[in-house]
């Protein structure tokens, strides 16, 4: 009995928002659909970054593509008063993720910097967690994939390569933030604002991706996230993503 | 008991012998070869295994000359960055130059001299060594060159800017010809002919998009493919939310939203080639106004009588009302800044609309001020090359010489004529009659595959080369790109390969460099020198340099540390971070060679330019006041544009626009760039053709049924996709695709809409008018494959993007970021 009590006990700790804060990090990530202008730069930069493979144009036509971050476009009015509008759409960390409770194996997980985590050599590929994602966000491998020599040398060392059964998703850069932590711990501080950002935060050429720590008030995503433009997609389902939208401005004619 | 006489116990011995050893040999030939369990027991000393090396260099992939910094880990390649010292990319880059590694490690590259052994375009290639590749090169432009037909060879290459372009002039100088022949199809003719007309300037001007309120973009894709799309971004971003005052708008006036029309604030439909006349009537409008107030109005309100908003309503599509809102806006906001790009300047008035566009500017009092236009200082190096630029009709020119005989030689560097030029104007036929085509390209390209020897260059992240960025920043700056990773392959940088052929033809030449650094050395040498601080200066001077940014721009750059919070002034910081010229003594710290060796002052600057990759001056000149000549203004003035064909047989305008993925179809080797959906439409893979929903539907035509585009001049095949923001009598289609060369990614995919354009040329620079072609749609019943990665098109209410008016954000504010709690009852 004690046992189940002291489950519901963490359970209900662990649901409830704001219970990261208590950790050192809490990597956020705001995205300014005011500027964002849909050009596709981070999904380039995410698949040199973190080695996503080529899956071809046959994989795509079953709808197997993979890229951890892409543009959703979404149409607005028939011409000539028409609208398209894009969001940048990756993993969002989601502090209540409903991929994380699933796993039958605790392959996906929230660690203590917030992030959701992916252990790769513990996942059986069930794929319950991609159903689970509201944001559909997580990636199958349903296939080995294969670089055509040379192709292979581009490839970073730091990230490991995803074979065939396993599931995958945005990892906010975590070899980049594991390496900022390092950084920070031998000169015996904390990671500071700007010491890392994740591919697609660094490449954006409008600025429109910001990364950071929520938990120092002072950093720019804190900043932004304080915005009065600022919202979580698909807020009603509640699972309090850790990516942080900026209302898109459109004026009226003038 | 089995006897064994001696005999039989020698035959066994022996057998046993002979056995031993072929049991020997055969273990040793089936062994696995040894490897070593550490790679590098002795490491190159430039790197050290597991610790990433930072090299800062400039990228390639379109002409606009973002400084990058590239990622290297145990000596290859791993990622590309945008050098946040660098002013035009302030460590930005866009999905192209991110995808510049798959350039370098492209599975379908040139590793070595070729030589064709059978017909031309057979592909039975036969490997040379360097020194017969050379030897049969030189040996031939030797003969020319010493019974007096230099003249009869014909370089022809990618646009080249700086010192590179010194060095193609002086090899071919020393060769004794004067065909010197850049070909980029995009290269911007109209516009430069426009800006020499008004303002007889022959330099590209700076956009001040981060400064400016209110930008009236004419066809110009400034953020996907248009001059220096990544500037641009930073810009746009700047603009809309970066500054603490108000939020910049954008408008887009153009037939077909680009990616640049989704992104502006207001997207106006104007029927293709009619930009032009809407910007008179916007003159129009703000003269008769009283919007401008300069000594020559009267002479304006003449020459713009004609084109009053009412008068050009119908013919351009535009509302006379619109017209006149656009127009108030933009005289009544400052700083504004018009813009005209290739949807207005590639007609056959392309010149005069892209005159009527940048007069906008003069008219608002927009020129050389912040958020304005802002006039370009001519380059520090490399002048000349704008000339060397061929248009379209000077291609045909080419090509009528090369069907003449006049062209024994033909080297072609990197350009793609055969791909980018439409099969009217013969240009493949053409350089078929040329006796020897030599490819110095890195890859079998269309043109590089009728060549009869290949002597493959270096990729840009093997190479030596500089730059000076065009249309540059409103300030000198330049940069020099440095080999990042040791050649893969038996290739050269082209640098070296025309040295050498230079050197051979004529040892007695003015080229005497050995290398391409060595040559590059010798010019910033000369900058150095030239710009050097005076005796009495020094001091000033040594104060005034800041010294530590150039330690911190290489510092920021190893580290790839991202930009600080000042961020949002990173022009300023731009500026201020470039390598100085003449660094202060103990600018640099290291000393490349503990055994004593003293650099003298250029080395440091050399080794510093080398670190921070980018040189420049942190000041813009004053721009003194511009006018433009009477004689500009009586003639200003933008004819209807005229198209191949005719509107009862062709009744679509094809619009065939730079693909932000493939641009003119050099990034269609890329596997990153196929697989990137294409920003507007989710395509991957292929191409496709866009129609209005509703002229889809009267033709029955539905997303994936394959038509044929029939123009004057000929037919190719291609699915079809709707698209919402195309106007109902024009098609668009994307350039890029339909390859028949160039690797396995990109040959035998989609089709190429360049093969069936009109041979229809802007009359002033004869640049190819490449939208003023008439197709029309025959569909041929059958479906094809259209690949794409999107979902839904439509948001259907769940709000997933939301947005907000001026003035109601408040509305939002107690709304913002909610989250119900979970309790969960304990049992």
């Amino acid at each position: 009995m004690s046992f189940i009590d002291d489950f519901l006990a963490s359970w209900r700790e662990y649901r409830e928002p704001g219970y990261y804060d208590g950790f050192d990090y809490h990597w956020t990530m705001s995205v300014d659909l005011d500027r964002c202008t849909g050009c596709g730069a981070c999904i380039t930069a995410c698949q040199a970054e973190n080695n996503i493979p080529i899956v071809g144009e046959d994989a795509i036509a079953r709808g197997r593509e993979m890229q951890w971050i892409r543009i959703e476009k979404y149409w607005e009015g028939e011409f000539p008063d028409v609208k398209l509008r894009f969001i940048p759409m990756l993993c969002q960390h989601c502090d209540a993720a409903p991929c994380e409770t699933v796993c039958p194996v605790s392959a996906t997980y929230h660690n203590q910097d917030g992030l959701n985590a992916q252990v790769y050599n513990r996942c059986i590929g069930t794929r319950s967690c991609a159903v689970y994602c509201p944001y559909e966000v997580r990636y199958f491998n349903y296939n080995n994939h294969h670089w055509d020599a040379p192709l292979e040398q581009q490839l970073n060392p730091d990230v490991s390569v995803r074979e065939k059964g396993v599931m995958e998703k945005c990892s906010f850069c975590i070899q980049r933030i594991r390496q900022a932590k390092d950084v920070a711990k031998d000169e015996g501080r904390r990671v500071q604002d700007g010491d890392v950002q994740p591919a697609c935060v660094q490449t954006c050429p409008t600025e429109a991706l910001v990364f950071g720590d929520q938990n120092d008030p002072d950093s720019r995503v804190s900043q932004t996230m304080n915005d009065e433009r600022a919202y979580h997609v698909l807020e009603e389902l509640n699972t309090a993503p850790s990516v942080v939208y900026l209302r898109k401005v459109e004026t009226d004619a003038v | 008991m089995a006897s064994i006489d001696r005999r039989d116990f020698l035959k066994l011995v022996g057998a046993g012998g002979v056995g031993t050893g072929a049991g020997f040999m055969l273990r040793e030939a089936i062994k696995h070869p040894v490897e070593n369990l550490v790679p590098y027991p002795v490491p190159p000393e430039d790197f050290s295994p597991g610790i990433a090396t930072w090299y800062n260099t400039v990228c390639s992939m379109c002409s606009a000359g973002c400084g990058i910094t590239v990622r290297t880990r145990e000596g290859r390649a791993k990622k590309i960055e945008g050098n946040p010292s660098h002013p035009v990319s302030q460590g930005r880059l866009c999905a192209r130059g991110q995808a510049g590694l798959q350039v370098l490690y492209n599975p379908d590259r040139v590793t070595t001299p070729l030589q064709q052994t059978g017909e031309r375009g057979s592909g039975d290639w036969l490997p040379l060594t360097w020194t017969e590749g050379l030897s049969q090169i030189s040996g031939r432009l030797g003969e020319l060159r010493s019974s007096g037909q230099g003249g009869a060879v014909c370089l022809l290459s990618e646009g080249q800017r700086g010192h590179m372009h010194g060095l193609f002039e002086q090899f071919m100088a020393n060769i004794g010809s004067d065909r010197l022949v850049y070909y980029d199809y995009d290269h911007p003719h109209p516009l430069l002919a426009a800006m020499n007309r008004l303002f007889g300037t022959s330099e590209l001007p700076y956009f001040d998009l981060g400064n400016t309120d209110y930008l009236v973009s004419f066809g110009a894709d400034y953020l996907g493919s248009w001059l220096s799309p990544v500037h641009h971004g930073l810009g746009f971003g700047r603009s809309r939310q970066g500054r603490d005052h108000h939020r910049g708008r954008f408008v887009q006036i153009e037939p077909r939203m680009t990616l640049s029309g989704a992104a502006a604030d207001e997207w106006i439909a104007a029927i293709p080639g009619t930009e032009g006349i809407i910007a008179l009537a916007m003159a129009n409008r703000i003269v008769s106004q009283g919007g401008y107030q300069g000594d020559d109005a009267d002479a304006w309100a003449a020459a713009l009588e004609p084109y009053s908003a009412d008068a050009v309503a119908e013919q351009t599509g535009v509302a006379a009302e619109t017209i006149a809102r656009v127009a108030d806006t933009f005289a009544g906001t400052g700083p504004s800044l018009a813009i005209g790009g290739d949807g207005a300047g590639r007609h056959s008035n392309g010149v005069d609309a892209l005159t009527a566009i940048t007069a906008l500017n003069y008219l608002a009092g927009n020129l050389g001020i912040e958020g304005g236009l802002i006039f370009n200082p001519e380059p520090v190096a490399g002048q000349g090359a704008a000339a060397r630029h061929a248009s379209y009709r000077s291609m045909l020119e080419l090509a009528e010489d090369a069907r003449e005989g006049r062209i024994q030689v033909l080297i072609v560097n990197q350009a793609n004529p055969v791909f980018t030029m439409p099969a009217a104007a013969g240009i493949g036929e053409a350089l078929a009659r040329i006796p020897l085509i030599v490819s110095l390209s890195s890859f079998m390209d269309e043109t590089t595959a009728m060549a009869d020897l290949i002597l493959p260059s270096h990729t840009y992240l093997e190479a030596w080369g500089d730059d000076f960025p065009e249309p540059g920043v409103g300030f000198r700056a330049g940069a020099i790109s440095q080999p990042v990773v040791s050649p893969l392959y038996d290739t050269r940088d082209t640098g070296d390969t025309l040295l050498a052929v230079a050197a051979a033809v004529n040892p007695d030449g003015a080229l005497t460099a050995a290398t391409t650094e060595e040559y590059l050395r010798e010019q910033w040498r000369a900058i150095f020198e030239r710009d050097a601080p005076t005796e009495e200066g020094t001091a000033q001077a040594q104060e005034a340099i800041a010294a530590e940014t150039v330690e911190a721009a290489a510092e920021v750059v190893a580290q790839a540390a991202p930009e600080d919070d000042a961020a949002a002034d990173a022009p300023a910081n731009a500026e201020a971070a470039v390598a100085q010229v003449a660094p202060a003594e103990g600018a640099v710290a290291t000393n490349p060679d503990p055994a004593g060796w003293m650099p003298d002052a250029f080395d440091e600057f050399w080794n510093s330019l080398l670190r921070a990759g980018v040189w420049g001056e942190n000041t813009r000149a004053e721009q003194g006041p511009v006018t433009v000549d009477a004689s500009v203004i009586d003639a200003i003035g933008v004819d209807a544009p005229e198209f191949a064909g005719s509107s009862e047989t062709y009744p679509f305008i094809l619009q065939p626009y730079l693909s932000l993925n493939m641009h003119d179809g050099s990034g269609a080797n890329l596997p990153w760039m196929q697989e990137l959906p294409d920003p507007l439409t989710s395509v991957v893979y292929g191409s496709w053709l866009e129609i209005n929903p509703e002229t889809a539907r009267e033709l029955g035509l539905r997303d994936g049924d394959l038509v044929d585009v029939e123009s004057p001049q000929g037919t190719i095949s291609v699915p079809v996709l709707t698209f919402p923001a195309i106007m109902p009598n024009v098609v668009a289609m994307p350039v890029g695709q339909g390859h028949s060369e160039f690797g396995r990614y990109a040959s035998g995919r989609g089709a190429n809409p360049i093969e069936i354009l009109a041979p229809q040329v802007e009359p002033e620079t004869g640049s190819l008018a490449w939208n003023a072609t008439r197709v029309r749609l025959n569909p041929t019943g059958r479906r094809a494959n259209l690949v794409r990665t999107s979902g839904l098109s439509r948001d259907l209410g769940r709000g997933i993007i939301q947005t907000t008016a001026t003035g109601e954000a408040e509305e939002h504010a107690s709304t913002k970021l909610r989250s119900i709690p979970i309790t969960v009852e304990p049992a």
